[in-house]
């Protein structure tokens, strides 16, 4: 990019400012919405400022509606099913990827894995209920984490495969001839090497398990083990759509993984440096 | 591992390396077990599929009906309009933005920073998404119309047009799913060898040339997946439309997801629905393998 | 390719081993039902506590506020789980087939009740101790009866006992709102309606509001139009005849007449635009439902009709009769509930003459004639002796089948589709009743 002519580099931030402005205005007039009162709200035309800074719609969903139980809940499901979903894939990646296995075995739990998104949910979420029920696991949150593992492990696994790919074979073959365990090679080698795809991939598995509904809706019957998006999901009722409750409840969506984010930035900063040149 | 064991006589494995015996050895346990955890609800939803209620075993009946119905086709051919609508703009637009951020943006913190906003629109639960988009696009209040009468423009019946609607749906499946093409692609860049890149400018190679034959081979395997998880996506929409056009105008956004929905919770009849969803993954099927083989996974 | 090859291989073993293992299923619901057992509610200290499925929204309103006061009279703990209606639907049918004893007391909308009926999910609340109260309208009995004591009863359903399976907590008859500052007299049949609403329009109001988003709020907005004006969906034996003389023209009426009076896309309309717009005072009239009127039409943070609005029962129409349309939210027991004893007790408390009072007080609809009637609470709620009368009249219920569902989606889409000109009124009438027919004759409906 550094021999592009000026007007070529001018056309290019303009696309990507033209392209940030349209992703950026569902967003802005969310947020907008938030912030109107219910009688701003029914006004013939609608406006694109709010009247004012009218925080009630956050205070009735986070207290009102008692939905912090529910993003705490929220959170601890989205975590663990996470990091579960990504140490598993990890565990079924490695050897595909790190050790000699056959081209067969490795198509095949590559194919088996995207495969389990060709499925309607549709159809399994009544067996899922059948065997979370039978597993005593109904209304309690492992039986979401469980199940949110096995739905985002496609995602994990082709993720994780793409970066384990790309990291030469040698580099840890180099640390087990200097007489390291394949523990060692793969703890101090491999896991630092990869951090860029697992970072990437558990932030992708994050915002999937974060938004998820019809399973947590279906598996859950009471707040004790039910989500957030099944919380939101009541503010369309049959004759009322509270559009500032539910507009406040997709801020709050966003502004939760984004703490989290902020909470671990040292990780985030250090693992999405895309671009660093990597040793070869 | 007696089953490990078992498999590794069959295959003559206990010849092989250590190497190889340590793949499965690694593989079987995890592996194994979210492979049958995973195939409990399929093996159930086929049992559904060829089932019907108190009278049991019925072979393909289920498939027959469900086949039969002229309504399914409609909904066929909406959901493949929406489709070519949406994917294409995802996929390829998610795959430009990638390749226009890797190359244009150097700064990490801002690379870091647009990652993360890109995350946004997928952590917004689904009906709120929808909402949203209907205080856009509601003729009425929407703010779509409200902007465009500014503009002199005619009002538009975005949500009961028949193609009105379909590109109103569809577009609100852009603005949340063109960002996820994005993460994954971006992500992928980063596995290509910036020497391979340098060499590639030295050697005075166009940008077109630098992704073709650089780039493009080491995302390969993630477009396999991006394509297939947008695919199977596009099977799956749901709660915007619901909330959006309920289906309507007529059966324009009924889509094959609300039609196997009403089939299966409205019709009551969740065998039919069974039925649809096995020849939605068998399709699947189909599809990833004629893809597969222009589209290899793997290289070389 | 390889790859493929394995991959098709191996979905075809997974079919054939389905096949076998067909067997194991009755195992395994076994086991789901000796789980539900361990789900059953009990709080510790051998208190009770009553878990019930509540739809969210205004209709539980006046429930949430009972809960507390019931803690303290009989030491109960009612625990209200809520979601959304649609969710509200496909949660309690998985439930049931289940037989999942985590809810004791289930909401539902009345035309649920001919699906739980026929599939026997629900407690006999007969042998429980609850029977007929003349304070409270037939109609309310009659709908949670099943099989329907009256009309059409489904084939495989004749043969049952009659029982009582459902209660009705919110009393809730679809009425007829408008604007009685511009018009002193009310529209006495919808030729009325109609002339109104032309005159309106011309004035630069909108002159009926049409709810006409695809399924099922189109068809609540229709069947009253459709009844009143002499049309039905079923006749006494189960055939369709939405598609005869009466019915077309209905159909007509709403597509074409009162379409052309209508807000700007009645296609995409639900009940939460066109109280927007009612409430915004750009509106003449519409069909209303009780639980729009105080969150929206009349709420007093929003409304610019306050005191403009009169609600009266459903117009005339060619029939000689305006026939309101029931929506009653009924409270049930499930079979599986291990607490139908204290749950029956629980529905006994409310629908005692001072629980009611106090419920309509908290944004309940009390069914109760006695309080539909009290003069005490007309003022914060103008509707109450309306629907009082409403019951009483009665008003019709939607056609008591099973299949109610799958009707409601066939016509809902096609009238939907007729509204945004996709077709002619004629067409959606012909389209709808060829595949009602074929729907009905394939649950062996008719011959």
């Amino acid at each position: 990019m550094q021999h592009t002519r000026p007007a070529t580099r001018i056309a290019t931030y303009s696309l990507l400012v033209g392209i940030a402005v349209l992703f950026a205005f569902p967003l802005y007039y969310l947020i907008v919405t938030s912030l109107k009162t219910k009688a701003e709200l029914f006004d013939p035309v609608p406006s694109l400022v709010p009247n004012g800074l009218n925080l009630a719609s956050y205070q009735s969903v986070l207290f009102g509606r008692g939905f912090i139980g529910l993003l705490v809940n929220s959170v601890i499901v989205g975590l663990s099913a996470t990091i579960v979903a990504i140490a598993v894939a990890f565990a079924i990646c490695y050897p595909i990827t790190r050790l000699p296995a056959s081209r067969r075995l490795r198509g095949f739990v590559l194919s088996w894995a995207l495969s389990l998104r060709f499925l309607p949910p549709i159809a399994v979420v009544i067996p899922y209920f059948t065997i979370i029920r039978t597993l005593g696991l109904y209304n309690q949150l492992p039986a979401l984490i469980l199940v949110y593992t096995i739905f985002n492990l496609p995602l994990a696994i082709w993720m994780l495969r793409g970066f384990l790919d790309e990291i030469p074979l040698e580099i840890e073959q180099a640390a087990l001839v200097d007489g390291a365990s394949r523990w060692q090679a793969f703890r101090h080698v491999l896991l630092p090497l990869s951090r860029t795809g697992i970072l990437a991939a558990v932030i992708i598995v994050f915002a999937f398990d974060w938004a998820e509904f019809l399973f947590a809706f279906i598996l859950t019957a009471t707040p004790q083990a039910q989500t957030f998006p099944v919380g939101v999901q009541g503010l369309v009722t049959q004759f009322e759509i509270i559009w500032n409750d539910m507009a406040a409840a997709g801020v709050i969506a966003i502004v939760i993984p984004l703490t989290l984010m902020l909470l671990a930035r040292k990780y985030v900063m250090t693992g999405l440096t895309f671009g660093v040149i990597r040793e070869k | 591992m007696t089953l490990g064991a078992r498999v590794g006589v069959r295959t003559g494995w206990s010849r092989k390396s250590g190497q190889e015996r340590l793949v499965y050895r690694l593989l079987l346990p995890v592996f194994g077990t979210v492979f049958v955890l995973a195939t409990i609800p399929f093996v159930m939803a086929v049992i559904e599929a060829t089932t019907a209620g108190a009278k049991g075993f019925v072979g393909l009946d289920n498939f027959k009906v469900a086949l039969g119905n002229p309504a399914l086709y409609e909904a066929v051919k909406q959901t493949v309009l929406y489709g070519a609508i949406a994917l294409p703009v995802e996929i390829l637009g998610g795959l430009g933005i990638a390749l226009l951020v890797h190359r244009v943006i150097r700064s990490a913190a801002l690379r870091a920073a647009i990652y993360v906003a890109a995350m946004l629109p997928i952590v917004i639960p689904q009906i709120a998404v929808g909402v949203v988009f209907r205080l856009v696009y509601q003729p009425d209040y929407g703010i779509l119309n409200v902007l465009l009468g500014r503009t002199g423009a005619d009002q538009l019946l975005w949500l009961s047009s028949p193609p009105l609607a379909l590109i109103a749906t569809a577009s609100v499946d852009i603005w949340q799913w063109t960002p996820f093409v994005y993460l994954v692609m971006f992500a992928g860049l980063q596995t290509v060898p910036s020497e391979s890149v340098e060499a590639a400018q030295v050697d005075g190679a166009s940008s077109w040339m630098q992704f073709r034959h650089i780039e493009l081979p080491y995302l390969r395997p993630l477009l396999l997946l991006v394509v297939f998880f947008r695919l199977a996506d596009v099977v799956r929409v749901f709660d915007h439309v619901y909330v959006l056009t309920g289906g309507g105008p007529g059966t324009t956004t009924q889509y094959l997801s609300l039609y196997i929905y009403r089939i299966g919770f409205q019709f009551t009849d969740l065998s039919q629905a069974s039925a649809l969803a096995v020849v939605v993954m068998a399709t699947m099927t189909i599809f990833y393998t004629i893809i597969s083989r222009f589209l290899p996974a793997d290289r070389g | 390719m390889r790859l493929g090859k394995w991959f098709t291989l191996l979905v075809g073993a997974m079919l054939v081993g389905s096949a076998c293992s067909g067997a194991a299923s009755p195992a395994a619901s076994a086991g789901a039902s000796a789980g539900a057992s361990a789900a059953a509610s009990t709080g510790g200290g051998g208190a009770t506590t009553l878990t019930i499925a509540a739809v969210q929204g205004v209709e539980d309103a006046g429930l949430k506020a009972l809960a507390p006061m019931y803690k303290q009279a009989k030491g109960v703990t009612l625990n209200i789980v809520e979601a959304p209606y649609d969710n509200l639907y496909s949660k309690l049918v998985s439930t049931f087939q289940a037989n999942d004893a985590t809810y004791d007391l289930v909401m539902m909308d009345d035309p649920w009740m001919p699906k739980f009926g026929t599939d026997g999910s629900l407690t006999d609340l007969g042998s429980l101790g609850i029977s007929r109260d003349a304070d409270i309208a037939d109609v309310v009995w009659d709908v949670g009866t099943w099989p329907p004591p009256r009309g059409p009863v489904p084939p495989t359903e004749k043969s049952k006992p009659k029982q009582l399976l459902g209660v009705t907590i919110v009393g809730n008859v679809e009425m007829f709102m408008y604007r009685k500052d511009i018009t002193s007299t009310a529209p006495a049949s919808y030729d009325d309606v109609l002339t109104n609403a032309k005159a309106q329009k011309a004035a630069g109001l909108t002159g009926y509001i049409i709810r006409g988003k695809a399924t099922n709020p189109v068809v609540a907005d229709f069947l009253p139009i459709l009844w009143s004006q002499g049309g039905d969906v079923f006749d006494e034996n189960w055939n369709t005849v939405i598609d005869n003389d009466a019915s077309k023209a209905a159909i007509n009426f709403l597509v074409n007449d009162l379409k052309a009076t209508a807000q700007s896309d009645p296609g995409s309309t639900d009940a939460a635009d066109r109280d927007k717009i009612m409430a915004n005072g750009q509106g003449y009239q519409s069909s209303v439902w009780p639980g729009e009127i105080n969150t929206a039409v009349l709420d007093p943070a929003v409304t610019k009709v306050k005191d403009k609005v009169a609600f009266i029962p459903i117009p005339k129409g060619k029939s000689g009769k305006g026939v309101g349309m029931m929506g009653n939210w009924l409270l049930g027991i499930p079979k599986a509930s291990k607490n139908a004893q204290a749950a029956a007790d629980f529905i006994k408390w409310m629908l005692q003459a001072d629980t009611q009072k106090t419920y309509a007080q908290n944004n309940g609809i009390p069914s109760r004639t006695s309080i539909l009637k009290d003069a005490s609470l007309t003022a914060a709620n103008p509707y109450f002796p309306v629907l009082a009368d409403a019951l009483q009249a009665p008003p019709n219920w939607r056609p008591r089948t099973d299949q109610w569902n799958a009707v409601e989606t066939i016509l809902g889409t096609e009238l939907n589709k007729a509204l945004t000109g996709g077709q002619t009124g004629d067409q959606a009438a012909t389209n709808a009743a060829t595949q009602i027919r074929a729907l009905m004759k394939s649950k062996g409906y008719t011959p």
